[in-house]
């Protein structure tokens, strides 16, 4: 998708070649060649698929979270969301519902809903998101315990269960899902007068307001869309992992951010691009499979994590300093 | 708000100062008060000196890490690792106070540690010009991971006499608290506090005055660190041992008394003061709940209502107007 405009033009190909979004690809490239060098079977292709697909869950609640933060905006409450996907999907199945598809619809619903009161508390009573969606994470999370208790939920659902293990044309369908997904969300944001807005919005919210953006309705389908691609991916982690536990969201929510701005997206707000997300997911997924070959205690893998992300950052992550 | 600094050469300035400060958090005093006598009412033991004792040890650690973050929050910064550098406090205290650097010593240690993370954080945040929100999330983990190095699971030991000075039946902890804030008072007059509230409400602007911008903000997440350490030691006093995942929820906790106080999230807006009273108000919503017999989890929702709730009212009222 890089390398082809070469004909069009040596400026149009550099900037693409030193844009952000292409760094981190070429990032990832760079581990995977040489993590396949020193690990035998990292580099095969079924564990490469295997990482994307991991990727595609990162991924998705990652497209909200690009959403909301280029509006200028931080969703705390991914992590609670997909929770609650995972949880409520295994106890809405209906008996009349044969493909589960209408329970798969209403879990969605219930996210969006979730995440459209995020929204509400951000535009219209004004307190600051991330208090917002970090009260709403704690509410959830309280909710959560009540509702399923301590115990795992088991999903009977048909589209789930094909969601998280089918393989059509070879290719597993978490990440056919995550691939249309992206294609839509790059459209939205970068070809439609709603993407536009966002970044408008993000860059300067008076000037955007000033400038007839309708800030309250798209600051409130901003944290929908966050709501429901979180919940899209509690109902892939469901499908992947056949079972829905309290905490099952819980390592999605620095993934989520880490992964935004390892893509080169302000977490500012205004500046960014959904293109540079989803190496960034795929990146994250890396890493953490590179720290399990290590074979490490828990303290010193939370600690290379930590250190990697940071390392990273550097690389990609630094504001311009103003003065 | 009013970045008048406290101290000025002129006395007679000062108190007109500090009630201007007031008005910003004053509804919030009234609210900290209908409390306060509200618990007083339905918990009279809280007049006996044990009772008061037990309410400021609940009350000090939450003010602490209020504290912290509202030092980070005045200078425009915000840390999501409080709640890690607490339980590493924690568990540092835990594994040396009994040990051969006795209680002086493992103090020690627990100091320094809180002062290089804040100062390691800071410079990573002001000087490579890294999010303060992803940094710390990071530092998060690594803060975290350090944790489970120096003791994986629970375990180690407090001291018997400590615990019982910190936690027992008198009001050290209160008292302390009261150092700290008499402390703060003399910080806000040094050079580099007088600089916290210009570099959170203008920071081009105080940079081009000569003010110590950096140096400001890296402080700042030192006395941070310092704070949410010292924190974990009072935590470790109170239960007696280390735990490596104590303190994972003072990090919201932290946010919340500050934001209650009155503590904006671009800097320089806020006081001390308002933090402090934020954080007893988040003590006292947590203590009536417990004693009205609210289970764990019910809290959990009851607070994060209350949070948007506190918030957003005052919020809403401003718009209105």
């Amino acid at each position: 998708m890089t390398a082809s405009n070469d004909s069009v033009g040596g400026g149009r190909a550099r900037a693409i070649l030193s844009s952000r979004p292409f760094m981190t690809l070429a990032i990832v490239a760079v581990v995977w060649i040489g993590a396949s060098f020193v690990s035998r079977g990292f580099g095969a292709y079924g564990h490469l698929r295997y990482l994307v697909e991991l990727g595609a869950v990162i991924g998705l609640v990652a497209t909200g979270q690009t959403f909301v933060v280029i509006a200028g905006g931080i969703d705390l409450s991914v992590a609670a969301i997909v929770t609650v996907s995972a949880i409520s999907l295994p106890l809405l199945s209906w008996q009349m519902d044969p493909t589960g598809l209408a329970s798969v619809l209403a879990v969605l619903a219930l996210t969006t809903a979730i995440g459209v009161v995020n929204g509400l508390g951000v535009a219209l009573l004004r307190v600051h998101p991330m208090i917002m969606t970090l009260a709403m994470a704690t509410f959830l999370q309280g909710l959560l315990i009540i509702i399923a208790g301590g115990s795992a939920v088991t999903a009977e659902n048909p589209l789930v269960h094909w969601l998280g293990n089918a393989r059509p044309i070879g290719i597993p369908a978490g990440i056919l899902l995550w691939v249309a997904v992206s294609a839509i969300v790059l459209t939205v944001m970068h070809a439609t007068p709603f993407g536009a807005r966002i970044f408008a919005m993000g860059a300067n919210p008076l000037a955007a307001s000033l400038s007839g953006v309708p800030v309250k309705s798209t600051t409130l389908a901003v944290y929908g869309i966050s709501g429901f691609t979180a919940g899209l991916a509690g109902v892939l982690v469901l499908g992947m992992n056949g079972q829905g536990y309290v905490g099952i969201g819980d390592p999605y929510l620095l993934a989520s951010i880490a992964a935004v701005v390892l893509g080169g997206t302000s977490i500012l707000g205004g500046l960014g691009t959904y293109a540079g997300t989803i190496p960034g997911a795929v990146l994250l997924v890396t890493i953490t499979a590179l720290i399990t070959v290590v074979n490490a205690s828990p303290g010193w893998r939370s600690i290379l994590f930590g250190s990697l992300i940071l390392g990273l950052l550097l690389l990609s992550g630094r504001e311009q300093a103003r003065r | 708000m009013s970045t008048i600094p406290s101290a000025t050469p002129a006395g007679a300035l000062y108190w007109p100062v500090q009630a201007r400060r007031n008005i910003g958090v004053r509804s919030l005093f009234v609210v900290v008060l209908g409390f306060l006598i509200a618990y007083g009412v339905l918990f009279p033991g809280l007049f006996t000196a044990s009772g008061f004792a037990k309410f400021t040890q609940s009350w000090f650690p939450l003010a602490l890490v209020a504290m912290a973050q509202a030092i980070l929050m005045l200078t425009g910064g915000i840390s999501l690792a409080i709640g890690a550098t607490v339980s590493l406090g924690a568990v540092i205290a835990a594994t040396t106070m009994a040990g051969p650097l006795g209680v002086a010593g493992g103090a020690a240690a627990v100091a320094v540690t809180g002062l290089g993370i804040g100062a390691a954080t800071g410079f990573i945040v002001v000087r490579l010009r890294l999010p303060a929100i992803v940094v710390t999330l990071a530092g998060s983990f690594i803060i975290g991971g350090a944790a489970l190095l120096v003791l994986p699971r629970p375990g180690g030991s407090i001291p018997e006499w400590l615990s019982d000075m910190l936690a027992g039946n008198t009001p050290a902890a209160f008292v302390i608290l009261v150092l700290i804030v008499a402390l703060w008072k003399l910080y806000l007059a040094t050079p580099l506090g007088l600089s916290l509230y210009a570099s959170g409400e203008n920071p081009v602007g105080a940079y081009r005055s000569g003010v110590p911008v950096d140096g400001a903000r890296i402080a700042a997440y030192a006395i941070s660190g310092l704070l949410s350490t010292g924190a974990g030691l009072f935590v470790a006093a109170q239960t007696g041992s280390g735990d490596p995942v104590i303190g994972t929820a003072f990090t919201l906790n932290s946010i919340a008394a500050a934001v209650l106080g009155g503590i904006g999230f671009l800097g320089g807006q806020g006081t001390m003061r308002g933090a402090l009273a934020g954080s007893l108000l988040l003590s006292l919503m947590i203590s009536v709940m417990f004693f009205l017999g609210f289970t764990p989890v019910a809290q959990y929702v009851a607070q994060g209502l209350i949070i948007i709730g506190a918030v957003a009212i005052p919020q809403f009222r401003k718009v209105q107007q």
